[in-house]
């Protein structure tokens, strides 16, 4: 097995970008990462994007954003996979450099919001979910969440306000993260008190809809690159039910199980990213990877388990996608961007220090697919 | 919803069984039924599916007002989710004949034909089953 090295991050800071393309978004981030592994060319140039098919609207993207980069001799691939597609991304590259088809690749993960009012973009977003079933439906991005959310607070008798403190604690560690959208401290009871975006989700359980682009340059180890940061150590994938009411039970995420198991359990893991779409599915996650006993990750949550001096992996020190942001298709490479950088002890925001190993995982919709990546310290 | 493909004529219209009927699929392999009907067995994978109708009524498992509501359909605000367990298969569908201080107490739902949408592209209005709750229990009533 060929080594696969992080060399080069670069990242935009989320928010309303709208004097910037897709493309200029791209640049931003893939520049920024091409500059810091010191090198001006790759073999391939492999696009994450989601909603740009349909916000921008633009088809073919991995080949307009290449040239657009100033990398026409590069070959280019596109990459949709739901709020997936950053980690299935890094998926393409690390087997193009396993493979030795290549030596170098920057994988460019970049998504816009904010091209439409809010009504469309979640008209946008609902395909996320299976267009031919609960997406038949006005469910917008937030529906299914909130059913699988009061079915969990109803079964498990967990109070609302134990759930509230993932937000507050995803909010803490973005007032540290120089590219998070939403810097600033919320508590607890401001979650619970917000604003309905679908009932029991508030505006503070949910992400924010933000423009983003993030990038990383991989490299093979064997041809000893100039900026070794972290090495990836392992990529996988799994697939679930297309719906949640197709699962025996819908709180199952059989997904994130399955690419837990495959990617070789989540002993030794220091510090993770995982996916927080909205709180529920944090919560989860936290579950399905057995980190946490059915019913009881809200209250170790609250409880500090996963903070920067509890006793549990340190979760989302970017502030997650609640707080980070989630340019759907770019937010895996914002994830690998943060971790990579934690991993090298170049990260200004929230860490422990003598972080060894790291996870990033990510669902798309209520866990239709789950991708994990597992990096470790150089 | 603007533009990006739900407002398509043809896919309404060949959805017209399962979405009017609530009929789902019966995999003659493994026995179970998932709607609404796929090419495969989503538990095993066999292609051996026969299709079946589903019971027209069932428990609601959970609910919600969806306020952050796509497209154009501010009018329709909020629109009221429930997750359905009909028994040999759950569904994810749009409740209807409901006022939300009744949701709580809402245990029995049953299967009703309504419009879905009626700002399309292409000025399609489309329907699809919904659910409401069953407000007088009838004897033996498993329509």
């Amino acid at each position: 097995m060929k080594g696969v090295i992080v060399t080069g991050t670069g990242a935009v800071r989320i928010g309303r970008h709208y004097e910037k393309s897709v493309r200029a978004l791209a640049a931003e981030a893939a520049w920024k990462a091409l500059d810091e592994a010191g090198v001006d060319g790759v073999d391939f140039v492999v696009v994450a994007s989601s909603l740009s098919y349909l916000q921008e609207p633009q088809l073919s993207l991995a080949s307009y954003i290449t040239s657009s980069l100033g990398l026409g001799g590069a070959r280019a691939i596109g990459v949709e996979s739901g709020e997936t597609s950053g980690l299935a991304a890094l998926d393409v590259a690390y087997s193009l450099l396993q493979s030795e088809k290549a030596s170098r690749v920057l994988v460019v993960g970049v998504d816009k919001l904010t091209n439409h009012p809010s009504g469309p973009t979640y008209s946008m977003l609902q395909l996320l979910h299976d267009a031919e079933a609960e997406a038949y439906y006005k469910i917008g991005h937030a529906g299914v969440a909130a059913l699988l959310f009061r079915l969990y607070l109803d079964r498990y008798n967990v109070e609302r306000a134990t759930t509230a403190y993932w937000p507050a604690l995803m909010h803490a560690h973005a007032k540290e993260n120089p590219h998070a959208m939403l810097r600033f401290a919320i508590t607890p009871e401001k979650v619970v008190s917000g604003m309905p975006l679908a009932d029991p989700i508030t505006l503070l359980d949910a992400y924010p809809l933000g423009d983003g682009a993030a990038a990383v340059v991989l490299e093979r180890e064997d041809e000893h690159p100039k900026n070794p940061l972290a090495r990836v150590v392992a990529v996988e994938s799994a697939i679930g039910m297309p719906g949640p009411q197709l699962r025996d039970d819908p709180l199952d995420l059989e997904s994130v199980r399955t690419v837990i198991q495959r990617i070789g359990g989540t002993d030794g893991v220091d510090v993770m990213e995982i996916h927080d779409s909205f709180t529920i599915y944090a919560l989860l996650e936290l579950e399905a990877m057995g980190l946490a006993e059915k019913g009881k990750s809200a209250e170790l949550v609250a409880e500090g388990y996963f903070s920067k001096d509890g006793e549990g992996p340190l979760a989302n020190p970017s502030g997650g996608l609640k707080a980070r942001g989630h340019p759907i298709g770019a937010t895996d490479v914002y994830k690998i961007v943060e971790l990579a950088n934690i991993l090298a002890g170049t990260w200004s925001g929230v860490r422990r220090g003598g972080e060894k190993r790291a996870l990033a995982l990510s669902i798309n919709a209520a866990g239709s697919e789950a991708r994990a990546a597992l990096l470790e310290a150089l | 919803m603007n533009g990006v493909g739900a407002g398509s004529l043809p896919r309404w219209w060949r959805n017209r069984i399962p979405r009017y009927r609530l009929v789902g699929a019966k995999c003659k392999v493994c026995g179970r039924i998932h709607y609404p009907p796929r090419e495969a067995c989503p538990y095993c994978g066999s292609r051996d599916l026969e299709i079946v109708p589903l019971p027209r009524r069932g428990k609601l498992l959970s609910y919600t007002h969806v306020f952050s509501v796509p497209g154009d359909n501010r009018l329709s605000t909020p629109i009221i989710l429930g997750l359905v367990d009909l028994g040999s298969a759950k569904v994810i569908a749009e409740l209807t004949d409901v006022l939300p201080e009744e949701l709580p107490n809402v245990k029995e739902v049953e299967a009703v034909v309504r419009k879905v949408e009626e700002q399309g592209g292409n000025g399609v209005i489309g329907y699809a089953i919904k659910f409401r709750p069953v407000l007088q229990a009838t004897p033996g009533g498993q329509g």
